[in-house]
């Protein structure tokens, strides 16, 4: 999606278990829902 | 290969719901929410620095709501133009004004009323007069084409129902040579039509 806009050097760099502890951690486990940190840079 | 899904929910009522929940974060960040809020937890889980949120004014970090760490990406530069992306009560923006310093400019964005008057309510606290705060969308920010170094967000643009529309604006206000470091929620999964067109899911 970055990318069809022009953005380059797009990356994942890391990702967290944000919804560890809260009451929708099992849903989040379930389908996999996570917090990323992204880097993408405009040329 | 790029795949969009299609989203038919009422977008004047999701935005609506978005300024209502976030409303309440800002007014009772120790309600109950389906999202952790705090310094303890961006500490914890998320991996900031706890001494210094510690130095920031309590009501800044105690609605922080994010979802990763945008400055873990990469080094901020002094002097440079930074913009957070649904600003909420402004912890990442006081952040960022620390390592922009006062030779820099941090303009955070947000069109939660209750969020932007904690938000700036810290600034003032804060001694940090470089950081500023304004109202408005994502979609369609009140910045200047090609004037921003580089542009943050935490947990906010999963809110837009129209991701490519926020890319686009980010790239239109970006300098040659600016980037975008953020966090934000993925999924493994493809959602069905049902859950991507529940409002509640969106916000919880």
């Amino acid at each position: 999606m970055m990318q069809a806009v022009g953005f380059q050097r797009c990356a994942a760099t890391e990702f967290f278990d944000c919804f560890a502890g809260t009451t929708k951690e099992n849903t989040a486990r379930k389908y996999g829902v996570r917090g990323a940190n992204f880097i993408a840079y405009k040329q | 290969m790029e795949q969009f899904c299609e989203i038919t929910l009422d977008r004047e009522r999701l935005k609506s719901e978005i300024r209502s929940t976030y409303s309440l974060v800002a007014e009772t960040p120790t309600g109950d929410f389906h999202f952790h809020r705090g310094p303890e937890y961006a500490a914890r889980q998320l991996g900031y620095d706890g001494e210094e949120l510690s130095m920031l004014p309590g009501a800044s970090t105690a609605s922080f709501a994010g979802v990763g760490n945008p400055f873990r990406v990469r080094e901020m530069p002094s002097g440079a133009f930074v913009i957070d992306l649904g600003s909420g009560a402004g912890m990442d923006c006081l952040l960022a004004g620390r390592r922009v310093g006062r030779q820099g400019r941090v303009l955070g964005v947000d069109m939660t009323d209750a969020m932007l008057d904690l938000a700036r309510t810290s600034a003032g606290k804060a001694d940090m007069p470089q950081v500023e705060f304004a109202f408005g969308e994502i979609t369609d920010l009140p910045i200047d084409d090609a004037s921003v170094d580089l542009a943050i967000s935490n947990g906010v643009i999963n809110l837009a129902v129209d991701k490519p529309a926020v890319f686009k604006e980010l790239y239109r206000v970006l300098k040659p040579g600016g980037w975008i470091q953020f966090a934000d929620i993925v999924i493994d999964q493809e959602l069905s039509e049902k859950a991507r067109n529940d409002i509640d899911l969106w916000v919880g």
